[in-house]
């Protein structure tokens, strides 16, 4: 399990990471969603004890990084692919991970072959490609088959094939109650592979649920088909929005269907259709990542 | 089960050995300090006979001449000991390295003690390499030393020592300072111009200063009679030792402080 207790990191004069204060669950995957420059690469960093927090702190097993006895069989990550000595073959670099933890040099072979580098184990790692040093990265957080895993940005640099395997993968950790942190800037990524998500904007905590709360709390918005349109946008209250489409039809947002529909009996206009539409998650995003830029340029660099 | 600082150093001794830069250094350091040293013996013999070569002959040390090629051979081993530190953070590994060993110290320590294990055992072999090539060189011709006299033995034996030291010397600057280029610059800059800076202070200062230079502080170590303005050889291994340490500490403190 990991939890951040109301962490925050001041670079000289930016405010990276925001007083975060969140638990992430074993048993899902947790996706930490925020757009690039948002903090999520700091907070992974301070989680794996290389920054230090300016306050707060986060924990593993309630434990800070620092005070893992074998910090590899409790927590793997994958930060950064490449931060690899290129001139290493990838079983050395292995190896040389395993040797500091105790870990046998059999579990090396074991991870290589599971993310299918068996073959190119003895070649340097210089010569890989972006995806084979994120299967390399991968094969290096599973080393001491620890109970907390996190990526920062996973999918990138994968082939369609990659993705698809990376998605199985996070599910079976999860389902094998492991703890999964998987950050991304893609919202739609996320909203395949998480279950639960986190959103954070310029370093602070937006918003957090499963990929359906945060689409339900979005308001959404209503298509209208009626005989009179423009009586029917006449007869809607102010404080609703519409907006007239070609086709004839009429979007209404900030009212439900219910209500649109009561109104049209109201004024007598015959309806044809009625459809509630419901915010994509990436909408959602859209709307919650832009206030949070909005704010943080109204207020650029405040101490904390 | 728990990881130990032997653990630390199985993993830093099987990173050191893995990289193509540790063997070309490591070749360096051999072909340099062999080579340059009998290439310097073979001059010297060919030149003891010349007229006017009498001076020379008054302040000849066998033992040092034969071990010339270290002042070269000094910059391999003092890269090898940069590059141990700073191609992690050129390479962005030092992050893998600290997730996996979080107590910072435990790595340099880890990272000190396979650079000393790797040059003292290369270094000696080295050494009394050289110095016995440099001495059948002489042979017939030019007086030699026998390591049969301790002054010899022991100034062979801590050429193999100051190898190692001034390894661990640039090991800690390359700590402190974390990119390989400027710390190979500040490495060279104390082995080399500070020592021609030193020369243009009055000549008082200068004998106080010069023989703190870690180049001095070297030749003392390295010859079988004391050269001139330096400390005798003990006291000379005392304080380049003490810089090993103080380099080591600050980088420590500094790494323990330093995000990653």
């Amino acid at each position: 399990m990991l939890k951040l207790d109301h962490l925050s990191k001041q670079y000289k004069d930016t405010l990276a990471v925001n007083d975060l204060d969140f638990e992430v669950k074993a048993g899902v995957v947790t996706g930490f969603l925020g757009p690039n420059g948002s903090g999520k690469s700091t907070t992974m960093r301070i989680i794996m004890g290389l920054d230090r927090p300016t306050k707060g702190r986060a924990t593993i097993n309630g434990k800070s990084y620092h005070d893992l006895a074998s910090p590899l069989r409790e927590v793997g990550a994958l930060l950064d692919a490449k931060a690899v000595n290129p001139s290493r073959s990838a079983r050395n670099h292995l190896r040389a991970l395993a040797a500091s933890n105790k870990i046998p040099f059999s579990r090396v072979d074991e991870v290589l072959e599971f993310v299918g580098l068996t073959s190119v184990a003895g070649k340097k790692v210089g010569g890989f490609s972006l995806g084979m040093s994120q299967r390399l990265g991968i094969a290096g957080a599973l080393l001491g088959d620890p109970g907390v895993l996190l990526f920062d940005e996973p999918v990138n640099g994968l082939d369609p094939e990659g993705i698809r395997w990376i998605r199985d993968f996070f599910r079976t950790l999860a389902n094998e109650g492991r703890t999964v942190f998987v950050s991304s800037h893609l919202m739609s990524e996320m909203a395949v592979s998480a279950d639960e998500i986190i959103v954070i904007g310029r370093g602070h905590f937006i918003t957090s649920g499963t990929v359906d709360q945060l689409t339900a709390t979005a308001s959404g918005t209503v298509l209208v088909r009626a005989a009179d349109p423009i009586a029917l946008i006449q007869a809607l209250p102010t404080t609703a929005q519409s907006e007239a489409l070609n086709d004839g039809g009429v979007r209404v947002s900030g009212l439900s269907a219910e209500e649109v529909g009561t109104i049209a009996f109201a004024a007598g206009i015959a309806v044809y259709e009625l459809t509630p539409q419901r915010a994509s998650l990436e909408e959602v995003f859209m709307d919650l990542t832009a206030s949070s830029l909005q704010y943080s340029h109204q207020a650029p660099g405040v101490p904390s | 089960m728990t990881p130990t600082l032997w653990s630390a150093i199985r993993s830093e001794w099987i990173k050191f050995r893995s990289v193509r830069s540790t063997l070309t250094g490591l070749v360096t350091f051999i072909v340099l300090t062999i080579g340059i040293s009998a290439i310097v013996c073979v001059a010297v013999k060919s030149h003891w006979n010349d007229p006017g070569s009498r001076f020379d002959h008054l302040v000849f040390d066998p033992t040092s001449v034969s071990l010339t090629g270290i002042f070269l051979a000094q910059f391999a081993v003092g890269t090898i000991g940069i590059l141990a530190i700073t191609s992690e953070y050129g390479t962005g590994s030092m992050r893998t390295t600290l997730s996996a060993v979080p107590r910072r110290v435990r790595v340099v320590l880890a990272k000190m003690t396979v650079l000393s294990a790797a040059i003292i055992v290369l270094g000696e072999l080295v050494v009394f390499t050289a110095f016995t090539i440099g001495q059948s060189i002489f042979k017939g011709v030019v007086p030699t030393a026998s390591l049969s006299a301790t002054d010899v033995l022991r100034a062979v034996l801590m050429a193999g020592v100051y190898l190692t030291l001034i390894t661990l010397f640039a090991f800690g600057i390359g700590l402190i300072v974390r990119t390989t280029a400027a710390s190979i610059i500040v490495f060279t800059a104390l082995l080399l111009i500070v020592p021609i800076i030193v020369n243009f202070l009055p000549r008082a200062l200068q004998n106080d200063i010069t023989k703190f230079l870690p180049s001095q502080l070297g030749s003392a170590m390295w010859a079988a009679t004391q050269p001139a303005q330096t400390f005798a050889w003990g006291t000379s291994t005392a304080v380049l030792g003490l810089y090993v340490v103080v380099l080591a500490v600050v980088g420590s403190v500094l790494l323990q402080r330093r995000d990653a």
